[in-house]
């Protein structure tokens, strides 16, 4: 029973180490650009499909792949802040959106172009360390090392960009847009450079995010990361947008709250069909018992 | 823009030389100048091309393509539900994510009703609407809770819900084809099409009536300032509540009308209940204008409509399928960036622009009244 139960909270961590890192991006570009990514998906995808291309196709080494994948990333996200936000006309937060929206629509349109996507099946894209490998904790309990190494690339990216963002220079700038637009630019920040830096860093950590999970699911459409991206904007919602660490616990509660609904749903077969169902309402009633969020202030409004 | 109004009023004073107008003329003028005018003549020219392409089936005297009309028929139907999210997002100011999980709702009675139960298409109607009501007052509950950008996000959280529960009820539907009925008679597609335009036309009929009466205006003073509507009485709830059982009923009878058109539908395939359909609702709202219901109409043609009716038909975008999806990106990016109102909005600026040069040429011939 226990045993059972641990195998399944494992089984989860690799979409949670995805999960995370989606939504350390999206509450990057939420707090500096006021607007959720809904691109945010596309663009990692496009990185995971260079990787892809260069590994699998050119012979190229996983490292190389990956960086050319990263900096690809890096730029979808930047020319997005730099060429299209910045140009447009008194642009909202609803109009950021729809833009994103179109960015997904044109990536959807390139990515077939470009990469060989047709009857794509699942490849591992970090091939490291052969999946069958595990470490056995005790029991029948076993922990992949390519889980372990997911988890390592995942805890070291989310501590860099907190690290980042509480001790440097460029942290210090995000805060502050994020606090307030206008008066952090009267201030001397210059909040169109922390802006796109904040693209790039998403769009480089969503390569890798994405890479990591073509490693176990197919990868035959550009839109694979959808169910990623949904739970990342409800990580958001959950944690609260308020702080940067906020949403990004979150992600790990919604995954543990899945890991504990598969194993009521494996205890009750009858439940299983209804899995998501239950996830997500469970989401919406802890939404709506904390509307600002688990780790967001008591809002106070003001007329 | 101060100086522009002086150039109207103006413009309105001057006396130039009137044409004697026939009452004939002057009546058909004063048709055109109600608000459904447009929109019945739409639905007519619909009507018309549909029987156009039965002539053209049945006796080969004309052809129009029926895929042609697939397409209008999706834009027609797609624009039922953007019409209702237009209701919610211009006149109420409520983002919502949730559309295509409303649409589900639908599409699923649509299916219990016609296919397992053999109701008339009036009971599942009323059914649609019951079941949407309570539906629509539930999210309602949701949105004086949670605001703004947030709740977009819940509501699309919710359209998961939604899209997951109807799969786990059921996995694939299909309806047969003698199994919709219309008074006691089964109805094939081509005549669902007529119904859709009857229904598209009366619901635009609902919502021009209600903007423009004291509901529509208390949407509206909500949009714009939420305390100063509150200041002048208006209950927050049952406005926000009335814009979501609204948006709900458009979504629902769209999914009604959709399956049945479409008779099958398999959601873990289409896109129809998946945060695309919510998105291109969104999109095709902003991009035509979120208060012109014309606008929105352009919009959803231009999101769903498009690509098969002209895009299709060139041949550089028919050998590459991908470039459509390309363009349509573009556009909805071209859109947003430069014309932030919307093409409505780009609509009336033109004919204001048309107007001034009329009113300049008319000043260089004649002068001014001094």
């Amino acid at each position: 029973m226990f045993d059972s139960f641990v195998g399944t909270m494992l089984g989860t961590l690799p979409s949670m180490t995805v999960t995370v890192l989606a939504t350390l991006a999206i509450t990057l570009i939420f707090k500096t650009s006021y607007t959720t990514n809904f691109a945010q998906g596309v663009i990692s995808a496009v990185g995971a499909y260079v990787t892809m291309e260069l590994m699998y196709y050119n012979n190229i080494p996983i490292y190389v792949g990956l960086l050319i994948g990263i900096v690809v990333g890096t730029a979808i996200g930047v020319f997005i802040d730099v060429a299209i936000f910045r140009n447009g006309r008194n642009v909202n937060a609803i109009g950021k959106q729809i833009i994103t929206m179109g960015m997904v629509s044109i990536i959807v349109g390139i990515v077939p172009m470009v990469f060989r996507t047709a009857n794509r099946e699942s490849v591992q894209l970090i091939p490291m360390i052969n999946r069958e490998l595990r470490l056995v904790l005790f029991n029948d309990v076993a922990i992949q090392y390519n889980t372990l190494l997911y988890l390592g690339i995942t805890i070291v990216i989310v501590a860099v960009v907190f690290l980042m963002l509480y001790f440097s220079k460029w942290g210090l700038g995000v805060r502050s847009t994020a606090s307030n637009e206008y008066v952090a630019g009267m201030l001397g920040v210059n909040t169109r450079v922390i802006t796109a830096v904040s693209w790039a860093i998403a769009g480089a950590v969503g390569a890798v995010a994405a890479t990591m999970y073509a490693g176990f699911v197919q990868m035959n459409s550009s839109l694979f990361l959808t169910t990623v991206q949904v739970n990342a904007f409800l990580a958001g919602i959950l944690g609260g947008f308020a702080t940067f660490y906020g949403p990004v616990l979150a992600a790990v509660i919604i995954s543990a709250i899945s890991g504990i609904v598969g194993f009521v749903c494996i205890l009750v077969p009858s439940l299983s069909t209804w899995k998501e169902v239950i996830v997500y309402v469970i989401l919406l009633l802890f939404v709506l018992w904390k509307p600002q969020g688990l780790f967001g202030p008591k809002a106070i409004k003001k007329v | 823009m101060e100086n522009n109004f002086n150039y109207i009023s103006e413009y309105k004073n001057l006396n130039y030389p009137q044409t004697i107008e026939c009452a004939a003329k002057r009546r058909v003028k004063s048709m055109a100048r109600n608000p459904m005018f447009s929109f019945v003549v739409l639905a007519l020219i619909l009507v018309v091309l549909q029987f156009l392409n039965y002539l053209g089936e049945y006796y080969q005297i004309i052809s129009i393509s029926s895929n042609a009309l697939t397409t209008l028929g999706t834009t027609v139907i797609y624009s039922m539900v953007a019409i209702g999210f237009c209701l919610l997002l211009g006149y109420s100011g409520l983002a919502s994510l949730g559309t295509a999980g409303f649409i589900g709702v639908g599409a699923y009675t649509a299916f219990f009703c016609f296919e397992q139960w053999g109701m008339p298409y009036i009971v599942c109607l009323l059914m649609t609407l019951a079941i949407s009501i309570i539906l629509g007052i539930a999210v309602g509950f949701v949105s004086l809770r949670i605001e703004g950008i947030y709740l977009a996000i819940i509501t699309l959280g919710l359209s998961e819900i939604l899209r997951n529960a109807l799969q786990a009820i059921k996995a694939s539907l299909s309806i047969g084809f003698y199994n919709v009925h219309l008074f006691g008679q089964s109805i094939p597609k081509s005549v669902v099409f007529y119904l859709i335009v009857v229904v598209f036309t009366v619901l635009i009929w609902i919502t021009t009536n209600l903007i423009n009466s004291p509901t529509g205006r208390a949407m509206l003073a909500m949009k714009n300032s939420t305390p100063a509507a509150q200041a002048y009485g208006i209950s927050l709830m049952k406005y926000r509540l009335l814009a979501f059982v609204l948006s709900t009923c458009y979504a629902a009878i769209g999914g009604v009308m959709y399956m049945m058109y479409f008779r099958s539908l398999t959601p873990s395939e289409s896109a129809l209940l998946k945060l695309a359909t919510s998105l291109n609702i969104l999109g095709a709202v902003i991009i035509g204008g979120a208060k012109s219901i014309w606008g929105t109409i352009v919009g959803v043609f231009i999101i769903y409509g498009i690509d098969k009716l002209f895009l299709q038909n060139i041949k550089f975008f028919n050998n590459n399928p991908d470039f459509i999806t390309l363009f349509v990106g573009v556009l909805i990016i071209v859109v947003v960036m430069f014309f932030p109102g919307g093409l409505s909005q780009l609509a009336k600026t033109a004919v204001y622009k048309l107007k001034m040069s009329r009113y300049k040429r008319r000043l260089r011939k004649y002068g001014t009244e001094e």
